[in-house]
């Protein structure tokens, strides 16, 4: 069951998440359940949430997802939504969802970049 | 171009919620509309079931395509629930009695061309959303 | 089949009373008895009352004087009694000729009488007037020959006739056709109501345009054309429509359609003017349906081409309306989602007050006034990272 498998991969500080394409409710609850302790447990800095197989976004995917990066930024995390598809972004536009406070990237590799950039301007003023 | 497709299924789980995104899915490309409109189409869809599982417990979708002048897809959500309180209200952004952002009704109305509430309290809503190939 | 025939001439030339009384009464058909040479031995009413003559009149006459003179000279005459003789009945139909001359649309049929013995004694001559079955036969056949559908309407709206073509288009038989409503069949009944209550009233229409559903649901685009008709006192007793299929006319008119939205997307070219830099200068007028169309073209295209800058001119749009800027916020937001920037370039005096006036917030979109100086900000923007990223690996 490839679709409700949510895979968690750890790069250095960074959890890298991949979403699958057609979840089921539970499965995006459980993510962010899943993810939460994920960076508590290995202490990471940052989260790549990448939805690029995702083919739909409906209002409560979009609110498990923007929840899930207050909660992480709640625990000093940094979170990047990456590779939305052009046809979800525009559905998602329409359907009236922002992801006002979310970072974006258009894959996993600019992601990564972001997040370093992000986290070592955190360590410089730190 | 004059495919005919029609269908419904029982609303009743949370996984028919995935099921229905699915067979509207396969409903909206075999009639021929691009992605971005399945998308649309497909995200209404999970809208509209989740708050038949959500609000109404179970209920019903059925869906057909149209042959008129216009070729379309017509999908139709109907459940015996509370039905909605204040459908004015409910249409408006934010709106939720729920935990929601309120944004299903709202939303569904932007991403579709044609939709049509029936609510009365104690009995039941009926949804019917419609969009056209290509207008 | 002889021998009823011999039966049958034997009883009438029996003169069975009963059977004369018979003969006589049958005023709708001819009754004539002939002798084997083809003249006239005896006469009913019906002979009289459609061939005109009395039976003094007639009898002893040859039968030929029932048809036209070129028909006589052809030998049509001899030629249908040899013919009836040979197969023991023969059946035709033809013109025939009044004692008063006028001529009408006949069906006859001829059967050899015989002896006991089987010797041929005479012919027995049954003939029908058959003139109004001709020309209902006529337009009939014209009317199914027709490729149009065609149709005919009592003033209630009820179906009373119908062609092939309109079985066909409809899918539907005659026999359920008939007697149903008219309007049952369009897509759109109250227009197609309207529209033979019009005929009604003005007499005719031209090139009225219905939708017709066949039984499976498909639709038929078609021009009405139609005009009362009459019985013989001038009465409207119908509608009589025809159908033009004009599916092929608004496929071309699609086709046209569709080129001209190919030319469209042309005309919004998005172009990659820089490795991670996508631009695209939008021209004229935006409405609701262009704008949607941009947005999809742009965001493929910053999908395609991985660019997470995007230039968006607005200097060749002349106005803007509240719509079209919501759809271009639209837009700068989804194109934010992909994990990309818009930087909007070109915003002319005349766009900006009205972005204003509209109350449109457009304070979290790097703007510039020209093209040239978005593409700095781009650059700017890529180079920000690639130094970054570079101070970031020497700093490892
Ligand atoms: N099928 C339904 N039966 C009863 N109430 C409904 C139904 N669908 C929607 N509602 C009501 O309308 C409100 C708005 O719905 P929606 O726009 O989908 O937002 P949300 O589901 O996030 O609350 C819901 O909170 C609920 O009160
Ligand atoms: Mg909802």
């Amino acid at each position: 069951m490839p679709n409700g498998t949510v895979s968690v991969i750890k790069i250095r500080d960074i959890l890298l998440v991949t979403v699958p394409s057609d979840p089921d409710d539970i499965t995006v609850s459980e993510l962010q359940e899943q993810v939460l302790y994920a960076m508590e447990r290995h202490s990471a800095k940052g989260l790549i949430l990448d939805i690029s197989t995702v083919e739909t976004v409906d209002s409560f995917f979009a609110r498990t997802i923007s929840e899930t990066v207050k909660m992480v930024a709640l625990m000093g995390g940094l979170s990047v939504l990456s590779g939305m598809r052009a046809c979800v972004a525009v559905t998602t536009t329409q359907l009236g969802l922002t992801f006002e406070q979310t970072l974006t990237a258009l894959d996993v590799d600019r992601a990564m970049d972001m997040l370093s950039v992000a986290m070592d301007d955190k360590g410089d003023s730190a | 171009m004059n495919t005919l497709c029609q269908g419904e299924m029982l609303i009743d789980t949370e996984n028919d919620i995935v099921m229905a995104r699915k067979s509207v899915r396969e409903a909206a490309v075999t009639l021929g509309f691009g992605v971005t409109d399945v998308t649309r189409i497909v995200t209404a869809a999970s809208e509209l079931t989740r708050n038949i599982y959500v609000y109404a417990g179970s209920g019903i979708m059925r869906w057909h395509s149209i042959n008129d002048s216009n070729v379309g897809l017509e999908l139709v959500f109907e459940d015996k629930g509370p039905g909605i309180i204040d459908v004015k209200l409910a249409m408006e952004p934010g709106y939720s009695t729920g935990k929601g952002l309120g944004m299903g009704l709202p939303g569904t109305k932007r991403l579709m061309d044609e939709m049509d509430v029936l609510s009365e309290i104690g009995k039941g809503t009926t949804i019917r959303i419609r969009k056209w190939l290509r207008q | 089949m002889t021998t009823q025939n011999y039966d049958k001439s034997r009883s009438i030339l029996g003169s069975d009373e009963s059977f004369r009384l018979l003969v006589d009464s049958v005023s709708d058909y001819a009754i004539i008895m002939l002798d084997t040479k083809g003249q006239v031995a005896s006469w009913n009413a019906g002979a009289e009352k459609n061939l005109g003559y009395r039976q003094n009149e007639i009898i002893g006459r040859h039968f030929s004087c029932f048809y036209s003179s070129e028909s006589v000279n052809e030998g049509l005459p001899e030629k249908t009694l040899k013919l009836a003789a040979e197969n023991g009945r023969y059946e035709y139909e033809g013109w025939r000729k009044r004692q008063d001359g006028s001529r009408f649309w006949a069906n006859t049929l001829l059967s050899p009488m015989l002896d006991s013995q089987g010797t041929l004694i005479g012919f027995a001559e049954i003939t029908r007037d058959f003139s109004e079955r001709k020309n209902a036969d006529y337009a009939r056949s014209l009317i199914e020959a027709s490729l149009d559908p065609l149709v005919t309407i009592a003033p209630d709206g009820k179906i009373t006739d119908v062609n092939a073509a309109t079985e066909s288009i409809t899918g539907r038989s005659r026999i359920e056709l008939i007697g149903t409503d008219f309007c049952d069949y369009f897509t759109d009944p109250e227009k197609a109501r309207n529209g033979y209550q019009q005929v009604f009233r003005e007499s005719m229409v031209r090139d009225y345009p219905l939708e017709l559903r066949h039984a499976n649901g498909r639709v038929t685009s078609v021009l009405y054309n139609a005009s009362v008709y009459k019985d013989e006192d001038g009465a409207v007793v119908g509608v009589f429509a025809a159908a033009r299929d004009i599916t092929e006319r608004k496929l071309s008119e699609e086709r046209i359609k569709q080129q001209s939205r190919e030319i469209l997307e042309l005309s919004t070219p998005v172009m990659q003017v820089w490795q991670g830099v996508v631009a695209v200068p939008l021209i004229g007028c935006l409405d609701s349906q262009r704008t949607q169309q941009f947005m999809e073209r742009l965001l493929d295209r910053i999908v395609e081409t991985n660019s997470p800058v995007a230039l968006v001119d607005i200097m060749g749009v002349p106005t803007i309306d509240t719509q079209t800027a919501q759809h271009l916020i639209e837009t700068i937001t989804a194109v934010r989602l992909l994990g990309a920037q818009v930087v909007l370039t070109g915003v002319r005096p005349a766009i900006a007050q009205t972005l204003v006036h509209l109350g449109i917030d457009l304070s979290g979109i790097t703007t510039r006034s020209s093209m040239a100086a978005g593409l700095l900000v781009a650059l700017d923007l890529l180079k920000l990272q690639v130094v970054k990223k570079s101070e970031n690996h020497r700093g490892d």
